[in-house]
């Protein structure tokens, strides 16, 4: 009896494979337009698009299909609207140049959207001169692989974002390039959601961005030269591992903003040469480890309630102030770090100073008071200054001190994402994908 | 130096300190200035706020919800002005206290709110009755966030 079963069943699936179709979209192909083949096409068909240039305003994807582009057609929206609106299940759309999308201030309109769907595929494509890039709204279950998303943000305020989600789970954002747009990525009420190996360069405001998203993870991203690196606020568990964080100079730039984060993890991160490592503010069971603060004008500013936070097993190099602390908060814990400036010795060869390291300088107190004061930063007085404070501390925290400062630097072997030792979310293999 | 032009120079002195006090407003350099609340850098021309204390101290704003909720803390510091945009016409201030308020789940503001600034109280109810949410007056949004 199983058997018949198993039989009619192979049959049947065989029968579907055969019914589904396949289009070819060309000038001279019997459909020459895109939206001509879909209007044709049943659900499961495939539709093969050749090269060429295709103006055909917005292109609306309303059945189960797959669109494979064959030698990189463009799909031009010539400035008047958005181009593709993705709103069926189980759409896989690849190999596109999408370029052109009017900018509207009354509507966000984007090159790609998908709307209300589930278990779609966005790979491949490259999308040029967009007020949106890719846009999922309401959507899960999907995958937006291998994409470039390139604007020319000259003016910050007629830019979106480069790939924008908002109300969306269980997403899996995968070495894409955003370039030149407000944020990189975005993320909106997302949720179960994981934004790995991406590259994201001259966005105007962050590289990445959480918004009121939970238990999501990024890891191995690059955030380069972005008005600030990435900000995550208003969000739970979101697990931050092996990104690279460089270059962000600026009076309002970051590395990394946390804003009212809880439960989150910063694990083998590096933060180079940016104005602030890491700014957090209202953040609070915050394990940081394993992470790399080299040359940065301060390595991490911890203000405003920020409670029971741990900072461990850290490198903090060649920074111009490796902590500044104005916060409340008791039970923060900074054992067991390296600091190049330690000044220390270690008697006993066990690896850990015998002195108790105070990373806060007085300085560094004198300059958030005063910023004006920071020209004096490599002067004699300054020096004394910090000296006088280290030996008998006034103003700065009394609690922020590392007990077991390190005479070595952390091993930095460099994280890499498709390392096994590469932490997985603890909450991420809950969910079903 | 005759007298009356040392009276008019000292005059002139005070005027000067006197309008460095005068609370005004300051345009938003977007993409640099940050939210005096949350933080994040301000881009979105519609959603931009900002309020003046009567000391002449200016804070600005991402989103009006931002303002709002800052307003609710900082209430020791009298503001001489609250100012948002109009969204059918953001480029210009207006004054907070007389306009309308959507807040609307369908038409998102940058810190989740969905709230927007109306002039034309006709014109916020039309796009209320397009995406939905309610319309407020500025006493009642207080409220809503209280």
């Amino acid at each position: 009896m199983f058997r018949w079963i198993l039989i009619s069943t192979l049959m049947l699936a065989g029968q579907a494979v055969l019914l589904a179709n396949t289009f070819r979209v060309c000038k001279t192909c019997p459909a020459s337009s895109v939206r001509e083949a879909i209007r044709q096409a049943r659900p499961c068909d495939t539709i093969f698009v050749e090269t060429g240039i295709y103006k055909e305003g917005n292109i609306l994807i309303d059945k189960e299909l797959t669109l494979i582009g064959n030698g990189r057609p463009v799909l031009d929206g010539e400035g008047k609207t958005e181009i593709v609106t993705i709103a069926a299940n189980h759409v896989h759309f690849e190999g596109f140049v999408i370029k052109n999308v009017g900018t509207s201030y009354s509507e966000d309109r984007a090159g790609i959207r998908v709307k209300e769907a589930s278990d779609f595929y966005v790979k491949n494509c490259r999308v040029e001169n967009a007020f949106f890039g890719i846009y999922l709204q309401k959507s899960k279950n999907g995958i937006i692989e291998g994409n470039e998303v390139v604007g020319e943000a000259k003016d910050e305020v007629s830019s979106g974002n480069a790939i924008h989600l908002w109300y969306c789970n269980n997403v899996l954002i995968i070495n894409n390039k955003t370039i030149g747009h407000r944020d990189g990525i975005y993320l909106e009420f997302v949720n179960f959601s994981t934004v790995q190996g991406n590259f994201s360069e001259r966005n105007v405001r962050y590289g990445l961005h959480f918004m009121f998203s939970n238990d999501d993870i990024y890891r191995g991203n690059t955030f380069y030269n972005n008005g600030a690196g990435v900000a995550v606020m208003y969000s739970k568990r979101i697990g931050m591992f092996a990104n690279e964080f460089k270059n962000n100079w600026g009076p309002a730039a970051y590395g990394l903003l946390l804003k009212e984060i809880h439960d989150g993890q910063i694990e083998g991160n590096t933060f180079q040469e940016n104005t602030v490592g890491i700014f957090a503010e209202t953040s609070n069971r915050i394990v940081y480890s394993k992470n790399q603060f080299i040359q940065n004008g301060w390595a991490l500013k911890i203000s405003g309630g920020c409670q029971m936070n741990n900072l461990t097993n850290n490198n903090f190099i060649g920074n111009s102030f490796d902590l500044a602390v104005h916060s409340a908060g008791t039970d923060n814990k900074f054992d067991g770090n390296f600091w190049s400036d330690y000044a220390g010795y270690d008697l006993d060869h066990n690896g850990i100073g015998d002195v108790p390291h105070r990373p806060m300088k007085l300085f560094s107190y004198v300059v958030s008071k005063t910023p004006e004061s920071l020209v004096l930063l490599r002067s004699l007085f300054v020096d004394i200054l910090n000296f006088s404070e280290k030996v008998s501390p006034i103003f700065t925290p009394e609690n922020v001190v590392d007990n077991q400062p390190l005479l070595k630097t952390v091993d930095s072997q460099r994280w890499t994402v498709d390392n096994d030792t590469a932490p997985v979310h603890p909450l991420s293999s809950t969910v079903n994908r | 130096m005759p007298h009356h032009m040392k009276k008019l120079a000292i005059l002139l002195l005070f005027g000067s300190i006197l309008t460095a006090c005068t609370p005004t407003a300051e345009p938003v350099a977007f993409g640099e200035d940050m939210c005096a609340h949350c933080k994040m850098t301000i881009v979105d021309e519609p959603f931009a706020a900002e309020a003046v204390s009567q000391k002449g101290k200016v804070y600005k704003f991402d989103a009006i919800e931002c303002m709002v909720e800052f307003l609710k803390i900082k209430q020791s510091d009298q503001m001489a002005l609250t100012l948002v945009r109009d969204y059918e016409n953001p480029k210009e201030w207006q004054d907070a206290t007389q306009c309308n308020y959507l807040i609307s789940k369908d038409l998102p503001s940058p810190m989740g709110a969905g709230l927007s600034a109306w002039l034309s109280k006709e014109n916020a109810e039309a796009m209320k009755a397009e995406k939905g949410g309610e319309v407020y007056d500025w006493e009642g949004l207080k409220q809503q966030f209280n």
